[in-house]
């Protein structure tokens, strides 16, 4: 396969450049809110909480909002990046550009995956100022903050081709993301849930992505890291593959 | 490389159950300069479209200088330089950014995009506004940075969709001299535009589109016989004049 490395490289730079144009609304906003959650949930209301899981409140609930960042930050790069360039119609660059429909992907991935990380990390610095913020098992960390924005790249890649206007654009997040990144395990141990909360908080996806963020960090889980594995890879595959079909036949962006 | 710059038979475009361009035929020499004309609507930004992979043909076939740009589009594009009708540019970016990306785009190295860039710069009177963002130019000077982005990869066929449109006399005159020279230097360059005294001095063939089909084609000299100027010939060939 004859990739054109030059183009990837400076479309990848596009995308990590725009990011730094609205740094205010990209990194800033994120850490901000990172800060006012650490501080409340895990400084004020966690100094009232005994142990729980056997580790201290602050750093069971830092995982989980680190885990909440790099989702939301991920997938909003990429999503409001496509989805501007369709509304402005500069996708048509990137179409009569010798790229193939993979290139293009991977591009808009690792812009996601880029800001990700990059939030990711501010955050895991201002925890710093508040607790440990020990890092256990340091490449299941990097596997999991690095699959896991994959997955919301990709699947934020799948919403920029799709929405046709800004509340479509922000309906994922509001009444997806943000629920499920909240009832996944952000604030509480899954035993605390009675028994039939349980089973569905098992159903869903983030608590498992969460849940391997936690371990790799202060050593505990509460799920099944196979199905937490097999989650992370079939999205990949699946988001992967939905995506490049519908770059392929120019899902709205080829007339 | 082959004869023929452009090559297209049978071309069909279909909007839903819209007929947008029905079955148009046409091919273009290398090296020469094409006028591609018709009325708003009648299909020649829609077969462009095709052509640079902004729309899928939904039949008939496309060649770049003889190679097919549905099945191998990658290499087709590197051969077309487009500057299309309307501004579809990143409006936040300054016009040596817009460059940078899009040579970066075609493959071209950093160390070899610096002169180049320097060079269309220079070319389109853009240097002191280098640095400025899309959105703070005037509606000349972004059509000026549309061109400069159209051929900053070099291409061997160059389309211009309604270049002049907007653009002061004294610009349209520059841009003249420039297409003659760059089709003096081997490019073939389809040029479609509403101002039929220019495709009349620049173009040696030309082709018209009404409702999605070609309805005359030929030597420039056939549409300009007896004493006719280009644009009564127009009107009378789309019925635009009783």
């Amino acid at each position: 396969m004859n990739v054109n490395w030059i183009g990837l490289g400076t479309f990848v730079l596009k995308e990590i450049n725009r990011m730094f144009r609205v740094v205010l609304q990209t990194l800033i906003s994120p850490w901000i809110s990172a800060v006012l959650y650490i501080l409340i949930f895990g400084k004020v209301i966690g100094s009232r909480i005994d142990l729980i899981a056997g580790v201290k409140y602050i750093d069971f609930v830092l995982p989980g909002i680190l885990m909440m960042n790099i989702i939301s930050s991920s997938f909003t790069q990429v999503s409001s990046s496509l989805y501007f360039q369709r509304f402005a119609r500069h996708i048509e660059e990137i179409l009569v550009a010798p790229f193939s429909y993979l290139e293009m992907i991977v591009a808009y991935v690792v812009g996601g995956v880029v800001r990700g990380l990059i939030v990711g990390l501010g955050v895991y610095i201002i925890a710093i100022f508040f607790t440990e913020a020990s890092i256990e098992h340091f490449w299941i960390f990097l596997f999991y903050a690095f699959s896991v924005s994959m997955v919301f790249s990709l699947l934020g890649l799948l919403v920029g081709l799709w929405a046709d206007g800004f509340e479509q654009l922000n309906v994922l997040n509001i009444f997806v993301i943000l629920p499920l990144s909240f009832l996944g395990g952000v604030f509480n141990s899954i035993y605390m849930l009675p028994e039939g909360a349980q089973t569905f908080a098992r159903l869903n996806p983030f608590f498992y992505f969460i849940d391997g963020l936690r371990y790799s960090m202060v050593g505990i889980s509460e799920a099944n890291t196979i199905i937490g594995l097999f989650i992370i890879f079939i999205s990949i595959a699946g988001l992967g593959a939905l995506g490049w079909y519908l770059f392929k036949i120019g899902y709205k962006i080829r007339s | 490389m082959p004869d023929l710059a452009l090559e297209i038979i049978d071309l069909i475009k279909m909007y839903g159950s819209t007929p947008a361009v029905r079955g148009v035929s046409f091919s273009i020499k290398r090296g020469e300069f094409f006028g591609f004309l018709g009325p708003n609507g009648a299909g020649k930004t829609t077969t462009i479209n095709c052509i640079t992979g902004i729309a899928t043909p939904s039949e008939g076939t496309v060649r770049v200088f003889g190679i097919d740009a549905v099945t191998n589009y990658r290499e087709t594009r590197r051969l077309v330089g487009l500057s299309p009708q309307e501004f579809n540019v990143d409006i936040f970016a300054t016009t040596r950014e817009i460059l940078h990306y899009i040579a970066g785009f075609y493959g071209i190295r950093k160390r070899d995009r610096e002169p180049k860039i320097e060079e269309l710069l220079k070319r389109f009177e853009l240097t002191s506004h280098a640095e400025k963002q899309f959105r703070a130019l005037s509606g000349g000077l972004k059509r000026r940075v549309m061109l400069a982005r159209a051929m900053v990869h070099d291409p061997d066929l160059l389309i211009l969709d309604e270049p002049t449109a907007g653009v002061d006399v004294q610009l349209r005159h520059d841009l003249w001299r420039f297409l003659r020279e760059i089709n003096a230097e081997g490019k073939t360059i389809l040029l479609t535009s509403h101002y039929l005294e220019e495709v009349e001095m620049l173009c040696g063939r030309i082709a018209i589109i009404h409702d999605g089909k070609i309805i005359a084609i030929g030597d420039k000299s056939a549409f300009i016989s007896g004493g006719k100027k280009l644009e009564q010939r127009f009107l009378e060939l789309t019925g635009s004049e009783q």
